[in-house]
């Protein structure tokens, strides 16, 4: 698949939005999806429907080989040594949960410690939150250095005897900063520590190899990875996931059920309590086939180019102030405008049908750090073009006469 | 969907300029803010005296143009009024940027009333109302003084 012409995969490109081509630099909150997985869950609801692992009928049987069809591209595709190894959840935000939960259930004691970094979005910070209450554990957050990334050393400083976790995203949703996690696993390992990755951002843009990063655990968010809503993917090591009790009860995720004993499931069963999310899991394997087809090395090196040619626009434009200057980045472009709140920036851009996001983005420790109350950020898929990156300029000097900015 | 509509000149200069940024010495009422979604948040100042009549109100905080004119001339019409007043005036509002077309109260001068109603261009964009509406919600829990924050997303 060429990756000049992607743009052509995805219907809502053909959509006029407020009469005006769509200019869509929010992928970062979620990716707009390719024609073959919208298809797929319009022809699994209309020709193969059935709920999966429960009954013995045809249609069931041949649901539940989809199902477990995609658990095979996925494990394929991240290189994990087993299919059991990956879980279905209803998003990477309860990947995490399910993770700082049994963990924290099973694993840690009064006192011990858990390092997050100052880039982590809410969601792999509020999980282990929680556990300072039930558990009284301390987090430690490992600091930003001025171009927004977090160097390994920043970690390494904050390593205690007591610490028992890392937890840290593999690409920034705000600076857009890579944190080099086959370094830092390789680090935690030698003093005993386990790895949770946040993949959010990481799993669209970059390769994913879990032999490579040897993490013990790792989140995908399936909507930004141009697969459908309401479905994640929690990686974790076999010997984690068969050793920590189960995150929800009920159907499809026991052995045996008696009055006075229940026993569990086996993976992947065990974590994947109630009806899952059926049609997304059977669609989001065209995800994958999608992905496969444009080849992550080409899908790398689009969006590096790309993001260098907005970088540089945007740095020639006087008034906007980027956010961040990682040596290795990814597809995220944020910034602030001197005298312009990025909320006010956001609807005046879609205006011209760019559409951005405005906010903390979920990062409220990172704001508070940087001493801004929010930023703008635009943010790239595999259908983004340079025309997209002259059209966000041009709004925004549009911004700046609104503004009455030079 | 209208830019000039939302971004009226009276708009753009309070949002650069607010009145009453500040925190009001002796201030005997307050009340914070915050839009959880974008993190705006603003802090309400009240001095009511003995006959309860809003001696001085002020605020203090960050937000986008809309929310900071929208603070500014709220207090701007605020000050000088009798508490029953100013829930008057607050209730006027918020019932415009809600449904209503137009002002009715009787108490705002015309051009209050045009002030104020440069700020209904909101309503065409849902997503920016709460914008508008933070610091009058948050004015009301100031009145009331029941030491809440006000969240919009409550």
């Amino acid at each position: 698949m060429n990756i000049d012409t992607i743009k052509k995969e995805f219907p809502i490109f053909d959509e006029k939005i407020q009469n005006n081509d769509l200019v869509y630099l929010d992928s970062a909150n979620s990716s707009q999806k390719p024609k073959i997985v919208i298809d797929r869950i319009n022809e699994f609801y209309t020709k193969q429907f059935s709920n999966v692992g429960r009954s013995v009928h045809y249609l069931a049987v041949a649901a539940t080989n989809l199902y477990e069809n995609t658990r095979t591209s996925v494990q394929k595709y991240i290189n994990a040594k087993d299919k059991n190894e990956i879980v279905f959840t209803k998003g990477a935000t309860e990947a995490l949960n399910l993770v700082a939960n049994t963990l924290g259930q099973k694993y840690l004691q009064e006192g011990d410690e858990i390092i997050l970094t100052e880039l982590e979005h809410h969601s792999n910070y509020v999980p282990w939150h929680y556990l300072r209450k039930s558990k009284n554990i301390k987090i430690n957050f490992a600091e930003i250095n001025e171009d927004g990334e977090v160097p390994i050393e920043n970690i390494e400083k904050i390593i205690t005897p007591k610490t028992k976790i890392i937890a840290i995203n593999h690409l920034s949703n705000v600076t857009g900063a890579i944190l080099p996690i086959k370094e830092i696993t390789q680090l935690a390992h030698s003093k005993g520590i386990i790895v949770v990755v946040d993949g959010c951002q990481g799993a669209p843009h970059l390769k994913l190899d879990m032999q490579e990063l040897d993490c013990d655990f790792y989140a995908i968010s399936c909507h930004k990875m141009y697969g459908p809503t309401g479905l994640g993917i929690l990686y974790g090591k076999k010997k984690w996931l068969e050793e920590l009790p189960p995150y929800q009860g009920g159907g499809g995720m026991i052995k045996e059920v008696k009055k006075d004993k229940i026993t569990y499931g086996d993976l992947p069963n065990k974590y994947e309590a109630g009806t899952m999310a059926t049609a997304q899991v059977i669609a989001f394997d065209q995800s994958i086939r999608f992905l496969e087809s444009i080849g992550i090395e080409n899908i790398i090196k689009h969006e590096k180019d790309l993001i260098e040619y907005g970088q540089d626009i945007l740095r020639r434009n006087n008034s906007v102030k980027l956010i961040g200057k990682p040596k290795n980045k990814g597809g995220v472009l944020s910034f602030t405008i001197e005298g312009v709140h990025p909320h006010d920036i956001a609807t005046i851009l879609d205006e011209d049908g760019v559409a951005i996001r405005a906010g903390h983005h979920c990062c409220q420790i990172l704001h508070d750090k940087l001493e801004i109350p929010a930023s703008a950020r635009a943010s790239i898929g595999v259908y983004n073009t340079k025309n997209d990156f002259d059209q966000l300029n041009e709004s925004i000097n549009k911004c700046k006469k609104i503004f009455d900015l030079k | 969907m209208n830019l000039k509509e939302l971004y009226q000149e009276i708009i753009l200069e309070h949002g650069k300029n607010p009145r009453n940024l500040r925190k009001t010495e002796n201030f005997n009422k307050d009340a914070e803010g915050k839009n959880p979604l974008c993190g705006d948040n603003v802090h309400i100042y009240l001095k009511l005296n003995n006959h309860r009549k809003v001696e001085d109100i002020s605020f203090e905080g960050s937000g986008c143009a809309i929310s900071m004119a929208s603070a500014s001339i709220m207090t701007d019409l605020i000050k000088g009024r009798s508490d029953n007043e100013a829930r008057e005036i607050i209730e006027d509002f918020l019932g415009m940027i809600k449904e209503n077309p137009e002002l009715k109260s009787n108490i705002l001068k015309e051009d209050d009333k045009t002030k104020l109603m440069c700020l209904s261009g909101v309503k065409q964009y849902p997503m920016r109302v709460k914008c508008a509406t933070l610091s009058w919600h948050t004015l009301v829990s100031a009145m009331e003084n029941d030491g809440k924050e006000v969240s919009t997303e409550s």
